[in-house]
């Protein structure tokens, strides 16, 4: 053993002379990546929401609790399974009180679930989604539960970023903690200047998230993953009318370049971040179930996607869109893995300066980042987004029938990053 | 081409004979060396193809072989037990001799180059230098310093008592045997340095006696400038 210790040392990185090395066992032609064990957390199925524009589109007078339980509901009734069989429920959400935590609560009754099963919430900003993913993931390796739904939701017309909380006075002293309430937008104008991405490319890649998005639509690739819902609105004369939701609204096909470069700079009035190569606001919900593969090969549903790294990183906050830049290459090492062998990454259009500005960075070939569209034309409801991903990502990998390997990446407000690598295991 | 198969084992080393042109002798070992046995193989090339001469197993693998300079059929051959052993293709069946010392992997085997020497040199795993007298009765000097698995010791060609180790903890280092000491410790690579090598040449430059030459994992060739230390060429694909 020892002398097979001293040549694998040989396939160490240059530089490291240490010989203690570990060895693993993993089935032939793969490494922690690739090889299928009972004990994989894997994704069964996820559904999501449209997207509704927030204050004009759809869902503006729906309370977040309907749309979590219209994409919970949707989940178990698609795949035949009880909620009785749930171990726990995680729900990202940003903008409601304590993170909505008695909005989750509500939620499962109004889905009919047993008081049996429990529901937290989780904050981590425009991550929370996808942190809704990585507890469940959690609680399922540590062996507390076997499964569970992961989810997201918000509601940006009812709720808004604008109570801070209460903050120390201190706050003003520390140049990280001032940073902290920097507007969002002002973050994309430093990354944009710091990191010299133009005007140009910035509006380009808006409008390629539009398009891609618009030829999703069209082509009805969305249908599959969309839950319609049913919801009142209060229309322009007062009155309520039922509208039933079942397309983002927030796509616009005809978008152009020369009518995006006719916008102005929203946070800076020399800026380059415009309301058109910005995120847009909005409500919406998925939900992902989410379990520990033996059990789910023991309940004889499918696996959809196995999580197969998670990573969580710290950045300046004044530059907290460059995130994914630094969560990626941190998941993908955890996966064995690197940008070649990934086939699709959802990467959170927080702002195309950003967006921009990581893939570039990553090296990442453009034809391979949000072919259906991102938050620049789909939205970007904060608690939702990350578990929006994830079911976009999975339901593409799902159509493109092969084995492949996904990431989902954002930024997170706050200067943070997150990733994670799935892999779709193919027919 | 002309082929020699030796069915279930990997060849680890390969010198030709210094008196026997058409001669040379194969260290190999079972399993890829890993584990198992090893075998002593020594060839003779003829018009059309390679053929075998004699053979002897040994019960661990075999790393490296060199041939005697001063008696056309003796070798030593250096084995996974840290053992080295002297064998003769005039006594067929058992070595001359087994000097067990080192208490790792004898990776490295040469035998002196100048005209007043006749000695044995071994590197080894246990991260030690052994110098031995011809007949192997005991070691002379034992020397250290190497941090890491040594995987190659090779005897300068010109300077007597002189030879070079490289070494899994990156450094390609110079020894004196008069003095028992490591002259130079050059950190020639950033990864492990599996192979050395003498300029054996004195004609092209007044500096080729002092050029050593090493390889690494870490993709590159490096030639270096003894004296000094200094690398001045290197080259890596």
């Amino acid at each position: 053993m020892n002398r097979l210790k001293i040549i694998s040392g040989h396939l160490s990185p240059a530089g490291s002379t240490d010989h203690e090395r570990d060895l693993w066992g993993s089935t032939c032609g793969s490494g922690p990546a690739g090889s299928s064990g009972p004990e994989d957390v894997v994704v069964v199925h996820g559904l999501r929401t449209a997207t509704g524009r927030a204050k004009r589109g759809s869902f503006k007078d729906t309370t977040p609790d309907e749309l979590l339980s219209a994409v919970m509901t949707a989940v178990l009734k698609d795949i035949g399974l009880s909620p009785n069989q749930l171990g726990d429920v995680c729900v990202g959400n940003v903008l409601q009180p304590g993170a909505g935590a008695l909005m989750a609560r509500v939620s499962q009754f109004l889905s009919g679930f047993p008081e049996t099963v429990p529901v937290y919430t989780v904050n981590r900003q425009c991550s929370s989604g996808l942190q809704a993913l990585f507890n469940i993931a959690g609680a399922i390796r540590s062996g507390s539960i076997d499964l569970g739904l992961a989810c997201g939701v918000e509601s940006m017309s009812l709720r808004a970023m604008g109570n801070p909380g209460d903050l120390s006075s201190r706050l003003v002293d520390i140049d990280k903690a001032r940073d902290c309430i920097i507007p969002m937008g002002i973050t994309s104008e430093n990354v944009a200047e710091r990191f010299g991405v133009s005007r140009e490319k910035q509006d380009a890649f808006a409008l390629g998230s539009h398009q891609k998005a618009a030829r999703a639509q069209s082509a009805g690739r969305f249908r599959e993953e969309i839950v319609p819902v049913t919801v009142t609105m209060v229309d322009d004369r007062g009155e309520d009318r039922a509208v039933t939701v079942e397309e983002d609204e927030g796509v616009r096909p005809g978008t152009t370049l020369e009518g995006l470069a006719k916008l102005r700079p929203v946070f800076k009035p020399d800026g380059s971040t415009t309301a058109g190569n910005s995120s847009q606001v909005s409500d919406g919900a998925a939900a992902l179930l989410i379990g520990r593969r033996a059990a789910v090969k023991a309940l004889g549903l499918p696996v959809l996607g196995v999580l197969r790294a998670s990573a969580v990183v710290g950045v300046p906050p004044d530059v907290m869109g460059i995130g994914p830049a630094v969560a990626i290459p941190a998941a993908l090492e955890q996966a064995g893995l690197s940008v070649a062998d990934v086939d699709v990454f959802e990467i959170n259009e927080a702002f195309s300066s950003q967006a921009v500005y990581c893939v570039e960075k990553l090296g990442i070939p453009p034809e391979k980042v949000n072919p259906n569209g991102g938050a620049i034309a789909l939205g970007h409801p904060l608690g939702c987004t990350g578990a929006r991903q994830v079911v976009t990502l999975l339901h593409e990998l799902r159509r493109r029938g092969r084995r492949a390997y996904g990431v989902v990446s954002m930024c997170i407000g706050t200067g943070m990053g997150a990733a994670a690598v799935f892999e779709h295991p193919g027919p | 081409m002309k082929v020699f198969r030796s069915p279930a084992r990997h060849g680890y080393a390969v010198e030709a004979s210094p008196f026997v042109p058409s001669r040379s002798a194969c260290a190999a070992s079972q399993f890829y060396g890993l584990t198992g046995c090893g075998s002593l193989l020594v060839l003779d090339q003829t018009e059309t193809d390679v053929c075998l001469v004699t053979s002897w197993e040994w019960s661990d693998g075999l790393f490296d072989v060199a041939w005697s300079e001063t008696n056309e059929h003796v070798l030593v051959a250096g084995g996974g037990d840290g053992s080295l052993q002297l064998w003769d293709t005039a006594n067929h069946s058992a070595p001359l001799r087994v000097a067990k010392e080192h208490t790792q992997e004898v990776y490295s085997v040469d035998w002196s180059q100048t005209r007043g020497e006749n000695l044995i040199v071994s590197g080894s795993w246990d991260q030690t230098v052994k110098v031995w007298d011809p007949a192997l009765s005991r070691s002379l000097a034992t020397l250290r310093g190497h941090e890491g698995v040594i995987y190659s010791t090779i005897w300068s060609p010109h300077i007597p008592g002189c030879f070079a180790s490289a070494s899994g903890d990156g450094t390609l280092r110079v020894w004196d045997l008069k003095a028992a000491a490591c002259r130079l410790a050059i950190p020639a690579h950033s990864a492990e340095i599996l192979s050395c090598d003498w300029c054996k040449y004195d004609q092209f430059s007044p500096f080729s006696r002092s050029v050593l030459a090493s390889c690494s994992y870490d993709f590159t060739v490096s030639s270096l400038h003894r004296l000094v230390g200094r690398r001045f060429s290197r080259a890596s694909d």
